[in-house]
């Protein structure tokens, strides 16, 4: 079958499944979506639509993320009269008048909608793309997610899907590369490395066996953007894993994914399998002399293992540890050969530039960071949620208009980027534009796009506290610096935390930052004291609080802080009384209460549980 | 094979493609320190020591990793390199004990403390077995200042001590990872790596298994190559450093392999590969069992001969006249055994000796474990088809094939039951202790250098039989020289090898060695399948006795007792001391009291892990009985009202002072307790002191805690500050020779509670005698308190080191087989590092 006879199948699946007269439900069930019950209201829909005669032939499919994670679960509704209704939040109780109303009656939901997918207007919705959330997002790489049953191959193929590979087949390798050039495509894992130069080495090495594998070792705490791409469109990335393998000449893939995200494998299990079903995989692919194997390979969740020679070590059967550099991986790499190793939104956007052009996606973003880059925007924001954004967007667009700003309205202070490689960026570069080299300037990196919001409730001793527990913890062990510094560093901030720091542990921690910079083998320990770094340069007056005044100014510090009731405002309701896991709050009904501090283990469940606003936190 | 210029530091230097800029450095002499690279081993990149500056490369690359390039412009020094190696040392030796590089008094301690003491853990210099080779004290000393200021962080790994022949203490382990590097060189598969992630991460096998089980062959080459003390041969290891290597090989199965004997002050303290590669490994017993032959404390001393049954100690010349004649009265009926694992110049003499005499002769091959030499029939058959008259060189026949011989000339170096028969019996040099040459089994003659003394009046055997030969006339066996017995050797057939060598295979260790069960020599091989000589079982577990009520590890290597004793804590004085024996067999050995409780019936010890003795009681459990206590012994401090007093304490002294600041307390004193530790993660019972003192000072010898430095830097901010009455100091000896200099000149009345070598603790032995004012008394019952200003430390010193060998060969070498084959029951981890 040509892949033109491929293409004219799948548009009419594809059709199938668009018509506007037939009743559709698509639950999204990406993890994020099923572990906000996603599965249950699926099987409730089933389960309804089964029941009634009526309802026998609405097609039931899964779907990925729109990245509206604060929304979940969603699912999108078409009902007979055409329009195609997302709704938000739905729970199992919700689903028997969501099919009676809108399946059944062709009435939408307003009330349980967020916005219009497709079809005739309905009054008092919006239309997806005009969601404050989606307004200003440009979806490249998340291009179907959300969109298209991931498990369908055809759906891929019938939105423009594998064309960018056949085109590339009818190019010359070189010129492949050129085209990856002229869109100016950076690393997406991290690093920002040119991805066509990347090519250009691996595709120069002599040697007959090379292979090309994706990073899907995604490891930041609070960083999903991978997983939802591997779970909403498995075959974007699959697509560019095979176009990078025809560019150098690889015969071979890996796709290294964290056994962690075992649905984003069985997607990528099944898409593997309807790849070599369609002639995309084998000795010949499409008929073409270029044969090609993808071998997914599951990572044990070291953090390190992200980092490209720790992971062709893990792939190899080894331990995961990094090495230096040179030898490069495209001279020797994956069992010594020359390897190219791209992340999996690097690959997914790979597969677009090819469909689309380079000069098409050179068009966007900036002059030095070209085309899009997906976040996971977390923490104390309103929206929370995966975003992809053109290049070069503000961080103040990204929070206020795509986020909604901050949490409850509160304060703005910083937000940390690039996971625990990155730093904290504080309120005075809101309106700094978010591209690989402003972000550097800040002291800060794109990192693989984790932004995580942090207000004036949040403690930045704590925050640099949490990362270097992570790094600490995900430290190889294997150079000096790395293993022995994320200890210390750890150490010191906890002393401070607990209110048993010294001014001159703050030069300590600068001093181990800067060599661990200079002196660590790889990214992990070069990029670990960044979050330590960052905040003492920007929250310096907060750690002295910590150090001289033995405070916690954001109330989060346990060995710091104190609560107690204002008695002006307590009603005396005896929420907090029952809120507190250790009965330290005393006090009768309709009478101010009081805390005991000897009893009181600073949890603050009783701050979260007071509506008057009486605890207070000191 | 093409050439590289590259300027280093100014200098141009050539190199061979392929090098590495560490390498070209080296070349030029241009020194660039490092601590995981090795010759022997491909670059590694962790250790970030050997950083440098290349123009045009960003940042810092590691000179061991980076390849030469033409043209390349490198700098080896620079004031960041310098600060980013320092700062990068501290941190490596913050995971490590690190009094090398902050003790202020690290010089004199030394100069009194010549051999380390053989500490349970080693927490610092003194305690260390491998300091005078470690790469990384060596980088330390060289160092220089402290910027970081860094304290310990002790990861408290448990101590490794179940697996044959190796300790391992990877609490001083920095991941260097040449030992699973070397093991990954040599055997192909590592039986080690590292495991787990961050804080955890240290080097093991997979799922903690024990060595044994983990498809380790014991080579020894990790032991060989670790930079620090974290892997140990147990039975080298507080041996000391070697002053002589030899190049010899094994004889001990056919495959002969190289090895290099290490040799201290004429001693054999270890075997090892002659090179680390995979054609130059060694076995278990090659590597590990050799010296343990060696120096069996079972070696025959003595020539011995037989009159009347009963036997006599004599000088070479009347023994070998009594074997002469022997011989030549029996020549007719003569059989000669000799074994296979023997140079070929001592089997060509006894061969010669044979045809001379017209005897039979048999040389019993080296068999591996499980299968056993056949005997010829002339010894093991019928009666009448048996020589009656035997030269055995070793231990080949039973009792029921030695009875009624006429004539039987044992020549060997260790006991057998053919020596309660030997009408003669000649004791024999072994191994490294006589040269030769042993043709291996594929063929090839290797030389064997004598390269240790042997024991007592033992000679080489092919001595041994030269002079025999001169005795019985025999022409033939008259050489001039060993030389020339070499040369007359010729042609010998190589021998049959085993069917798998031993140095791949654990399970095919040789059983034997001149017919003695090689386990019996080297217990720990039981480990392997090996079976010693069946011993009657003796329990030497008390069941009567002393019960131990309380045990805990209050800081690395210092344990807590509490034994119920109530003779004892009824009668106990501050500054009394008890006398321990862990089991009916074990050493008598003093403790000061550390606390009692008279009506409870028990006392408490502060005990630190220095020895067999120390290490006995630290292992008994919580219910268990000690064989004896005795005490209170000493005479009490006497306690009064002087004023101010301070207290010095000092490892187990700080448990030592404790009743001391209650007393003197209690009569009116102003007590300050003063304690020291190499670091903060060392000290303990600071609370405990606080509660009977007016004040405790803190001293630590890397200022991670309180003064730096030790007791004696706080006493003298003490005396600064205000006047004292007395000073007391309890600690090492080095520390209460520190304090008694210092207190010296300010007229102060010093106390020391001194801890010679004692026995009996109740003034019979003598064995504790010291110098006070140069008068001789004896700690046990005149002491154990003395003027500090009167002792002769010189004398103690010495008199505390006269048995520091004795005491190294009483370090157990077996192993507890129930131990390893549960090796992960007190470690219930999946291995993951979470």
């Amino acid at each position: 079958m040509s892949f033109a006879d491929i293409q004219q199948q799948a548009r009419q699946s594809w059709m199938r499944f668009a018509r506007p007269d037939v009743p559709r439900v698509l639950v999204g069930s990406a993890t994020c979506g099923r572990a906000a019950g996603a599965l249950d209201v699926l099987a409730a829909f089933r389960e309804q639509c089964a029941d009634d005669p009526a309802l026998k032939g609405v097609d039931i499919h899964e779907v990925g993320c729109l990245g509206m994670c604060y929304a979940e679960p969603l699912v999108e509704i078409r009902g007979s009269e055409g329009s195609s209704v997302l709704y938000q939040g739905v729970g199992v109780d919700m689903v028997p008048d969501l099919v009676r109303e809108h399946l059944g009656r062709g009435k939408p939901m307003v009330e349980h909608a967020a916005c219009l997918m497709a079809g005739p207007p309905v009054e008092g919705l919006s239309r997806f793309q005009d969601l404050p959330m989606i307004r200003h997002q440009l979806r490249v790489v998340v291009r179907n997610c959300g969109i298209i049953d991931p498990s369908n191959i055809d759906h891929y193929l019938a939105r423009g899907g594998y064309s960018g590979f056949t085109r590339a087949l009818g190019m010359d390798q070189d010129a492949v590369i050129e085209e990856i050039k002229i869109s100016g495509l950076r690393g997406r894992g991290g690093a920002g490395f040119p991805t066509g130069l990347k090519w250009s080495f691996a595709r120069k090495s002599a040697g007959d066996v090379k292979y090309v594998v994706c990073n899907a070792d995604e490891g930041d705490p609070g960083a999903f953007m991978d997983r939802s791409v591997l779970e909403g469109d498995p075959h974007a990335v699959l697509e560019g894993l095979l176009i990078a393998g025809y560019a150098i000449g690889a015969g071979h893939g890996y796709v290294y994914c964290r056994a962690e995200y075992p649905l984003a494998i069985e997607r990528l299990r099944t898409a593997i399998a309807q790849m070599r079903e369609k002639g995309l995989l084998g000795r010949n692919v499409l008929g073409a002399a270029f044969g090609f194997e993808i071998t997914i390979k599951k990572g044990a969740g070291a953090f390190v293992c992200g980092e490209e020679t720790a992971l062709m070590q893990s792939i190899e059967g080894k331990r995961g540890m990094p090495r230096s550099r040179p030898p490069f991986p495209a001279v020797s790499g994956l069992f010594g050969k020359p390897t190219n190793i791209n992340n999996v939104e690097t690959l997914a956007a790979v597969s677009a530039i090819l469909e689309k052009s380079g000069a098409w996606y050179a068009k966007i973003g900036t002059e030095k960071s070209k085309g899009t880059k997906t976040f996971s925007l977390a923490g104390k924001i309103t929206r929370t949620g995966l975003i992809e954004v053109p290049m070069g967007i503000s961080l103040r667009t990204i929070i206020e208009d795509i986020g909604g700003g901050v949490l409850h309205g509160k304060e703005f202070k910083a937000v940390q980027t690039g996971g625990p490689s990155g730093g904290c960026i504080p309120a005075k570069h809101f309106d700094l534009p978010v591209d690989y080299e402003h972000l550097a300037q800040v002291g800060s990196i794109m990192g693989s796009g984790g932004m995580i919001v942090i207000d004036h409730e949040s403690c930045m001793v704590d925050v640099a506290k949490y990362f270097l527990e992570f790094t600490e913890n995900e430290s190889c062990g294997k150079c000096v610096p790395c293993r022995m510094g994320t200890q210390h560093l750890l150490r010191m901030l906890t002393d401070i935390a607990a209110g048993r720091g010294r001014v001159d542990d703050l030069e300590t921690i600068r001093k181990i930052g800067d060599t661990m910079t200079k002196a660590s083998l790889c990214g992990l320990g070069q990029t670990a004291p960044n979050p330590a770094l960052t905040t003492l340069n920007s929250f310096m007056d907060e750690y002295l609080a910590h150090i001289e005044e033995r405070k916690c100014p954001a109330g989060v510090c346990r060995a710091l802080i104190r609560f107690s009731i204002d008695a002006g405002q307590c009603t005396g309701c005896m929420a907090c009384t029952k809120a507190c896991p250790v009965q330290a709050v005393a006090g009768k009904k309709k009478k101010p209460h009081r805390i005991d501090q000897n009893v009181c283990i600073r949890c603050g469940a009783c701050r979260q549980a007071c509506k008057e606003g009486a605890v207070m936190v000191e | 094979m093409a050439e590289i210029h590259l300027t280093i530091d100014g200098r141009t230097v050539t190199v061979k493609a392929g090098a590495t800029v560490l390498h070209a450095a080296r070349q030029a002499g241009i020194p660039i320190p490092t601590i995981c690279d090795h010759k022997d081993l491909n670059p590694y990149g962790a250790c970030r020591m050997c950083i440098v500056e290349i123009e045009g490369v960003r940042g810092f690359p590691t000179s061991c990793t980076t390849p030469a390039a033409e043209g390349m412009q490198v700098r080896t020094r620079s004031p960041e390199l310098e600060t980013l190696r320092r700062r990068t040392l501290e941190l490596m030796f913050s995971g490590h004990p690190n009094t090398c590089l902050v003790c202020p008094h690290r010089e004199a301690c030394e100069s009194m403390r010549p051999m380390a003491t053989k500490a349970g853990r080693t927490t610092r210099c003194g305690f260390c077995s491998n300091r005078e080779e470690c790469d990384l004290r060596n980088m330390a000393l060289q160092a220089g200042g402290r910027d970081l200021n860094l304290p310990t962080l002790y990861a408290a790994h448990n101590l490794e001590r179940d697996d044959p022949f190796m300790d391992r203490d990877y609490n001083l382990c920095i991941l260097c990872a040449r030992c699973w590097r070397i093991c990954e060189k040599i055997h192909g598969k590592p039986a080690i790596s590292i495991i787990n992630r961050g804080r955890q991460a240290r080097v093991g096998t997979a799922f903690h298994k024990s060595h044994v089980h983990s498809g380790c062959t014991f080579c020894g080459s990790c032991i060989d190559i670790c930079p620090t003390g974290t892997l140990t041969d147990r039975f080298a290891r507080w041996h000391g450093k070697a002053d002589t290597r030899a190049d010899s090989a094994c004889i001990l199965c056919p495959e002969g392999c190289s090895l290099t004997a290490h040799v201290k002050g004429g001693q054999l303290v270890a075997t090892a590969m002659t090179a680390f590669e995979p054609d130059s490994s060694l076995c278990a017993l090659g590597r590990f069992g050799y010296a343990q032959i060696v120096n069996a404390p079972t070696r025959l001393l003595r020539p011995t001969i037989r009159d009347n049954g009963e036997s006599f100690s004599v000088d070479w010349d009347s023994a070998l006249d009594a074997a002469a004649a022997g011989l030549s009265k029996h020549e007719s009926a003569l059989g000669i055994l000799v074994s296979a694992a023997a140079s070929r110049e001592d089997r060509h003499l006894y061969h010669l000796l044979a045809q001379e005499l017209g005897a039979k002769f048999a040389a019993i091959p080296a068999t591996p474990a499980g299968t056993k030499p056949l005997l010829p029939k002339w010894v093991t058959g019928p009666k009448k088809s048996r020589s009656s008259a035997l030269i055995l060189s070793g231990d080949f026949l039973e009792d029921k094939h030695l009875a009624g011989l006429d004539f039987l000339l044992v020549i060997d170096g260790l006991p057998s039951p053919a020596q309660e028969r030997a009408d003669v019996l000649l004791p024999a040099a072994l191994l490294s202790e006589a040269e030769g040459t042993f043709r291996t089994a594929s063929g090839q003659i290797k030389d064997l250098a004598r390269s240790s003394r042997a024991p007592g009046m033992a000679r080489p055997e092919w001595e041994i039989l030269w002079d025999l030969g001169q005795k019985l006339g025999l022409k033939s066996m008259a050489f001039d020289s060993l030389d020339h017995i070499t040369a007359a050797v010729g042609e010998d057939p190589a021998p049959q090898a085993f069917a798998d060598a031993p140095r791949h295979d654990v399970r095919t260790l040789p059983a034997f060695y001149r017919g003695h069960r090689t386990a019996d020599l080297v217990p720990a091989l039981e480990a392997f399948g090996l079976s010693a000589t069946p011993r009657p079982l003796k329990q030497d577990v008390s069941i009567e006795g002393f019960q131990l009520l309380e045990t805990r590890e209050l800081a690395p290597n210092m344990h807590l007792l509490r034994i119920k004793a109530p003779q004892v804590a009824a009668h106990a004085k501050p500054g009394q001391f008890v006398i321990l024996m862990a089991k009916e067999t074990s050493e008598r050995t003093p403790y000061t009291l550390a606390d009692w409780d008279a009506e409870a019936g028990s006392i408490t010890l502060i005990l630190e892990e220095v020895g067999r003795s120390s290490r006995e009681l630290a292992l008994l459990k919580a219910g268990e009985v000690l064989a004896h206590v005795s005490g209170p012994l000493g005479k009490p401090f006497p306690v009064a009202k002087k004023g101010t007093v301070v207290l010095g304490g000092g490892c187990y002294g700080i448990g030592a002072i404790l009743p001391l600041a209650r007393a003197l307390r209690q009569a009116g004193n102003h007590v300050l307790s003063v304690i020291e530790a190499s670091s903060a993660y060392l000290l303990f019972w600071e609370e405990e002191l606080r509660a009977v003192s007016d004040e405790v000072r803190v001293a630590t010898k890397d200022g991670s805690r309180g003064a730096y430095g030790g007791v004696q830097e706080v006493f003298q901010q003490i005396v600064d500050q205000q006047p004292v009455d007395i000073f007391i100091a309890v600690g090492c000896t080095f520390m209460m020779r520190m304090v008694a200099e210092l207190t010296k000149p300010w007229n102060v009345p010093t106390f020391v509670a001194l801890n010679p070598i004692m026995v009996d603790g109740t003034g019979m032995c003598g064995a504790c005698r010291v110098s006070i004012h140069g008068e001789t008394k004896f700690a046990c019952i005149d002491g154990p308190f003395f003027d500090a200003h009167g002792v002769d430390w010189d004398e103690l010193a010495c008199r505390k080191s006269a048995y520091a060998r004795e005491e190294v060969e009483a370090l157990p070498q077996a192993v507890d087989l129930s131990a390893l084959m549960f090796p992960g029951a007190a470690r219930p981890r999946c291995g993951c590092g979470r």
